[in-house]
Parts: C-alpha cells; structure tokens; sequence
C-alpha cells in the first residue's frame, strides 16, 4: 500500500500510510493545508468542553438519594433510633435507682456498718461477701507459693538479691496485716479493699521474682 | 479488684485517599453516601458538559445528571463489574439524555439549538459546534467523548457496548464530515 497526493483520509484510517504521508506533508502545500484542518478539529474540540458551577447540584442528588432510600431501610433505622432511646431510657432509671446505693458502697464509713435488713443492705453485704471470699482465696494462693519460696528464703547462703527480697516481703507482710486490720474495722471501704489487693499483688510478685531467681541458678 | 476490658471499637469504613473503582463500588453497594459524592467529584463536569452538548442547555444537563445519580444509586446493588463504574454511569447518562429528547420529540418541541452569536463569520468553534449537530448520532457521541471530553477509545467502547475498533472508525467517520463542513464553510466565506 503506497501513500498518493490528496488520499490523508486513508492515511487517517490506515496508520500504515502515516509515515509515508508525513514524508509528502513536507513537499505539498494542499496536502499540509487539509492535514491541518484535520488537527484544527481536534484541537477547537478541545474548546467545546463546557465547565460551569453548579452549587446546588450534588444537594439536589442527595436529597434524591435520602428520597429514594428504601422504606424498608428507612423503617429499620427510625427502629433502631427507637431501640436507643429506649435502651438509653432504661439505663438512666436503673442508674437512678443504684445511685443510693453506689454512694453508700463508695463512701467510707469510717467503721461503722450500715444498717441491714433493707433488699439494698443485703446486695451490698452480697458484694462483700465476693470480694471477701476471693480475697481468702487469693491469700492461700500465695500462702501456698511462700511455702514454696521459703527454702530459698531460709538458705544458709543467701545472695545479697534474696535478701533484699527478703527484706521486702517482710515489709510487704507487715503491710498486709496492718490493712487487713483496718479493713476488719471498716469491712465496706473500697479503698481499702483495693490497698489489700494491690499488696497481695505485690507480694505475689515477690514471690514469683524469688522462685524465678532460684530456678536460674 | 481491677481488670480491663477491650472492646474492639467499629467505625464506619472510611474511603482511602485515592480509591479503586472496586473499592469506590463496594462502597456504593454498601450504600455509603461519601462514596456517591466521590463519583459525583470525579466525574460531574465531564457528565455535564457532556449532556450539555447532546441537550443544548445547561439545565437540562444538570437534572440528566441528577437523573443519572438516583439511577446509578437504585441499580448499584445489581450491577455486575462488567465494565467500570464510571463507563456505567455514562452508559445511564446518555440514555437519560436520549430520554429526555424523545420527551422533546413527542411533546413536539423543536430540537433546541445552542444559542450561538450572530457573526457573519463564525469562529472555527461555532463552526465546529453547528456542524456537530448535524452528524450522525453515533458519530456524534463518539466524537464528543473521545475529542471533547477525553475519554479513551477502550472506555468508550464500553460505555457504547460496541468494539474499540467500531469507536475508532466512527470517530474517524466524524471528523471526515466535520471536515468537509469546515472546508464548505471556508470556501463559502472565501467567496
């Protein structure tokens, strides 16, 4: 297929022909002048592209889109809006009626017990009793791990590390048994209660930190 | 006495900076508005200058647009990713322009004609602009979306539901009427 003088549509269509109607483009004026039509078409088109504000159009398809939503989804979320206040409703009257009760489990009592008989006495004495029991549970663990810690404790040869842990749990016992004295007098103090653990935790700790040592060497 | 509680915190997905067109449509499907206003950012103003130029008035271009959107929002959840969502709204957009001419057509309206300025001598754009009007409709459309609106022969392809090689014979075909008109006005100014 060979390029002839006046054919660039076939050029245009046929990519082959390009390179040799380029070469003629050199030489012939009335070719060149049609080419150039042909590149003004596309380079005027560029110009028709039409660019304008449109402020309120995404509004518009959003609300359309808000309209269109089905009613189903539409029922299920004034539902679930429905579910919330409700939900939301409920934990305000039982955070009402707990309230009392709450301030009386926090506040310290400075010994003195509150009265019993009343259904809130007794879910408070209830509570006390879980945390008194898990207590009891939690001080024969660690009484069972300081027997285990003890020969180490009581070595002949004991390192300068065993006996600053030594030195610790003495501290952390006498500790222990002061706060436990405090709380026999005030049974319903939080705070104290949660010294206790923290101690224990200690001491826990301790003991771990003892049997770890020993079983590097 | 104290404990933690973890509880894996949920929010809504949010779109990346950039996202895929997979991505943009999951979250179509997912019914997520931001991911609506994502489309309509990237590609409202070729829409629209778009309907522009196959309804001839701004207005009718931006509710073929708004059309467009309730459309593409109503059938996401059905749509197959055949091609891309962009060329699917555009596929929408035409037929919602073509819509909105058979309209015109039955209510007996005469086609509306963008105002052009009264010159003896039309600038090469008017031209341009008039002696679109008078291509076929195919060649038409190709033309605006490929020359006017950049958009490639494989996506247009897929908007038309034709081969890329029928998108490029018809804009050839367009550009070879528009040539002869151009050179016809020419020669006429010329005299």
């Amino acid at each position: 297929m060979k390029f002839e003088c006046g054919d660039l549509e076939r050029a245009f269509a046929n990519p082959d022909l390009m390179t040799d109607a380029r070469e003629h483009l050199r030489h012939c004026a009335a070719c060149r002048d049609e080419y150039r039509i042909w590149n003004e078409i596309s380079s005027t088109a560029k110009q028709l592209h039409q660019t304008w504000d449109s402020p309120d159009l995404w509004l518009r398809i959003h609300r359309g889109i808000e309209q269109q939503r089905p009613l189903r989804k539409r029922r299920w979320t004034q539902w679930k809006a429905a579910a919330l206040a409700v939900a939301a409703a409920t934990i305000a009257v039982v955070a009402l009626l707990c309230w009392p009760q709450l301030m009386t489990f926090n506040a310290p009592t400075n010994g003195i017990r509150p009265a019993t008989g009343s259904p809130r006495d007794f879910l408070t004495e209830q509570a006390l009793r879980n945390v008194e029991n898990s207590e009891a549970a939690y001080r024969r663990s660690i009484d069972e791990l300081s027997r285990l810690a003890q020969p180490q404790l009581e070595s002949h040869t004991v390192s300068p590390l065993v006996a600053s842990y030594r030195e610790r749990l003495l501290m952390l016992d006498s500790a222990i048994q002061e706060t436990r004295s405090n709380v026999a007098q005030n049974r319903f103090n939080i705070h104290l209660q949660r010294e206790l653990a923290d101690l224990y935790r200690d001491k826990q700790q301790t003991l771990e930190e003892i049997l770890t040592s020993g079983q590097r060497r | 006495m104290t404990w933690e509680v973890s509880v894996p915190l949920q929010f809504a997905t949010a779109l990346p900076d950039d996202p895929t067109d997979a991505e943009l449509l999951e979250s179509c499907k997912r019914g997520e508005i931001q991911a609506f206003e994502r489309l309509y950012n990237l590609h409202a103003t070729r829409m629209k200058s778009l309907a522009f130029h196959l309804l001839g008035s701004r207005d009718d271009a931006e509710d073929a647009v708004q059309e467009t959107f309730l459309k593409v929002y109503k059938a996401v959840a059905g749509f197959e990713s055949n091609s891309t969502v962009s060329t699917w709204m555009f596929r929408i957009l035409i037929n919602c322009c073509y819509d909105v001419l058979r309209k015109r057509q039955r209510l007996a309206e005469k086609p509306m004609l963008k105002e052009v300025p009264a010159q003896s001598k039309l600038t090469l754009k008017v031209a341009l602009e008039r002696a679109l009007q008078t291509l076929n409709e195919q060649h038409r459309l190709v033309f605006l979306m490929f020359e006017v609106e950049g958009l490639k022969h494989s996506e247009i392809s897929s908007v038309l539901e034709v081969p890329e090689g029928t998108s490029r014979a018809w804009l050839f075909e367009a550009k070879r009427a528009l040539k002869q008109l151009l050179t016809q006005r020419r020669q006429v100014n010329e005299i």
